[in-house]
């Protein structure tokens, strides 16, 4: 397995939020986490990321365990990996070029002009190639995440982590950016995605986890987790979710 | 009363004035550039230091904010070689001028750091940024340019503030004026003339500022 999380346990102070996660993605896999509102998705692509240090469990990449606890060791788990927030992704400092070439080229030493040359490639195939040197707040919501998405690719990640990249858009922009991820799925890149955009969900994934009370329930093809659930607990949220 | 202004009598000392105004610009402006060092470190101790670091910090907030600028440079001067510790006028005054500006700068800047979304700063920590990098690609251009406003009025007020240096005897624009005025005594000249020098100074001292946000820390702002 490509990316192993075993047993993952992570908390907010009192909250126990992860208790126990297991999931693993084979390589060039799409997974899509989805599950109630406040179920943990958001908090397990934190934990894996290192953003909140999980307490107990594994995560391993590619076979390597992660030590959340040395830098070193995250620092390269972090370089294997991307992620995409909801919103406020990117740096309102810099312009579009320059949020997505300023970590490859000043973080991790790579050529400017190799860099420049890929991300403008990767904008011009997402219909930003005219916005190079707009800023964030000179573009709509749905174009700063196609920008963000980029930004994550000329990262050049193994593994590429996406929580609910629209769901603060209008929408009307949402399939833009659903075209974008649709894109990347062709070209078989691994990638765990969280969304509330079931029918996209259902088209893209390979698998379909369902997440509730911190733990993984059900995972499984997404006929089975839309048409016929094998656990309780998933079959209501699709009731739920679907009665909408 | 019958006052004739003569300004010929003052001009000569044109380029004495501009000598002063000199130095006021590179007081000021080297006490606000340690301000903003000292400031920053603060800001970041108030946030992030603990309860003991960020209750001292705060301590020394209160202090310099609370106490006026002159008494806290007569301490400096005329207090600390009491106990063996002795400045130049220049040192004395700055050291006061910039142990004040970190004070006001921890509170203005501290507003800053907390105004910068959390998910840039985790963007770039996933990114692999460490913290000098957060500091220098996230945060500082995102404090100029969000306080570019404040910090300009902080740093004109520091210009302005610097005149008080004559009364320790630093040859600055104020305390050239001083001279100026007591071998002319064409005192209405001398000191429209000085404050003329002062509104361009502090207005060099803005435009010097919105250069070093927008080149030397990549902030979106307009110089002019
Ligand atoms: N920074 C935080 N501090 C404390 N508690 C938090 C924090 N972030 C999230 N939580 C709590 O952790 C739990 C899980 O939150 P999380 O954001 O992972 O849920 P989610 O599944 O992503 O939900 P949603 O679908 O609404 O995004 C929630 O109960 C939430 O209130
Ligand atoms: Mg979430």
């Amino acid at each position: 397995m490509y990316l192993d999380i075993r047993g993952l346990a992570a908390r907010y102070h009192e909250l126990q939020v992860l208790d126990g996660i297991d999931l693993s993605i084979s390589r060039g896999e799409i997974v899509s986490l989805i599950g109630p509102s406040g179920s943990g998705k958001s908090t397990l692509l934190r934990a894996v990321t290192g953003l909140l240090p999980p307490e107990r469990g594994t995560v391993s990449i590619g076979g390597e365990e992660i030590d959340y606890k040395d830098r070193r060791s995250l620092r390269a788990a972090r370089s294997r990996l991307a992620i995409v927030f909801q919103q406020y992704n990117l740096f309102g400092n810099m312009t579009v070029l320059q949020n997505a070439v300023v970590a490859p080229v000043k973080i991790r030493g790579r050529s400017r002009a190799e860099v420049e040359a890929e991300a403008r490639d990767l904008l011009a195939r997402v219909g930003l190639g005219d916005k190079l040197d707009a800023y964030p707040d000179q573009l709509s919501g749905g174009q700063q995440q196609r920008v963000a998405i980029v930004r994550a690719l000329c990262l050049k990640p193994e593994i590429l982590l996406l929580d609910e990249v629209t769901s603060a858009l209008d929408p009307e922009r949402v399939s833009e950016v659903l075209d974008t991820i649709r894109l990347l799925a062709a070209e078989h890149i691994t990638m765990l995605i969280v969304s509330h955009e079931m029918s996209f969900v259902r088209d893209v994934s390979h698998r379909v986890a369902f997440m509730a009370e911190g733990r993984v329930l059900e995972i499984g093809p997404p006929e089975q987790i839309f048409d016929a659930p094998q656990v309780q607990r998933t079959r209501d949220f699709i009731d739920k979710i679907s009665r909408k | 009363m019958h006052y004739v202004l003569q300004y010929g009598q003052v001009t000569p000392f044109l380029s004495y004035f501009l000598g002063g105004a000199l130095i006021s610009l590179v007081l000021s402006g080297l006490a606000f550039c340690g301000g903003m060092f000292f400031g920053l470190v603060g800001a970041l101790c108030r946030l992030h230091g603990g309860p003991v670091l960020s209750g001292l910090v705060r301590a020394y907030v209160v202090f310099f904010t609370n106490t006026p600028q002159l008494v806290q440079i007569y301490v400096i001067f005329y207090g600390l070689p009491d106990l063996g510790i002795l400045f130049s006028p220049f040192a004395a005054v700055l050291l006061g001028m910039t142990l004040n500006a970190a004070a006001y700068l921890t509170e203005i800047l501290r507003a800053g750091v907390t105004s910068v979304h959390r998910q840039e700063l985790e963007a770039g920590e996933t990114m692999g940024m460490n913290h000098l990098q957060l500091l220098r690609f996230i945060i500082l251009p995102h404090i100029f340019r969000v306080l570019l406003p404040p910090l300009s009025s902080q740093y004109i007020m520091m210009v302005l503030g610097s005149s008080m240096a004559a009364v320790f005897g630093v040859e600055e624009l104020t305390g050239r004026a001083f001279n100026v005025n007591s071998t002319t005594f064409r005192s209405i000249e001398v000191f429209t003339l000085v404050a003329g020098l002062y509104v361009l100074v502090t207005l060099g001292a803005t435009i010097l500022l919105a250069l070093v946000a927008r080149y030397g820390f990549r902030a979106r702002v307009k110089v002019l």
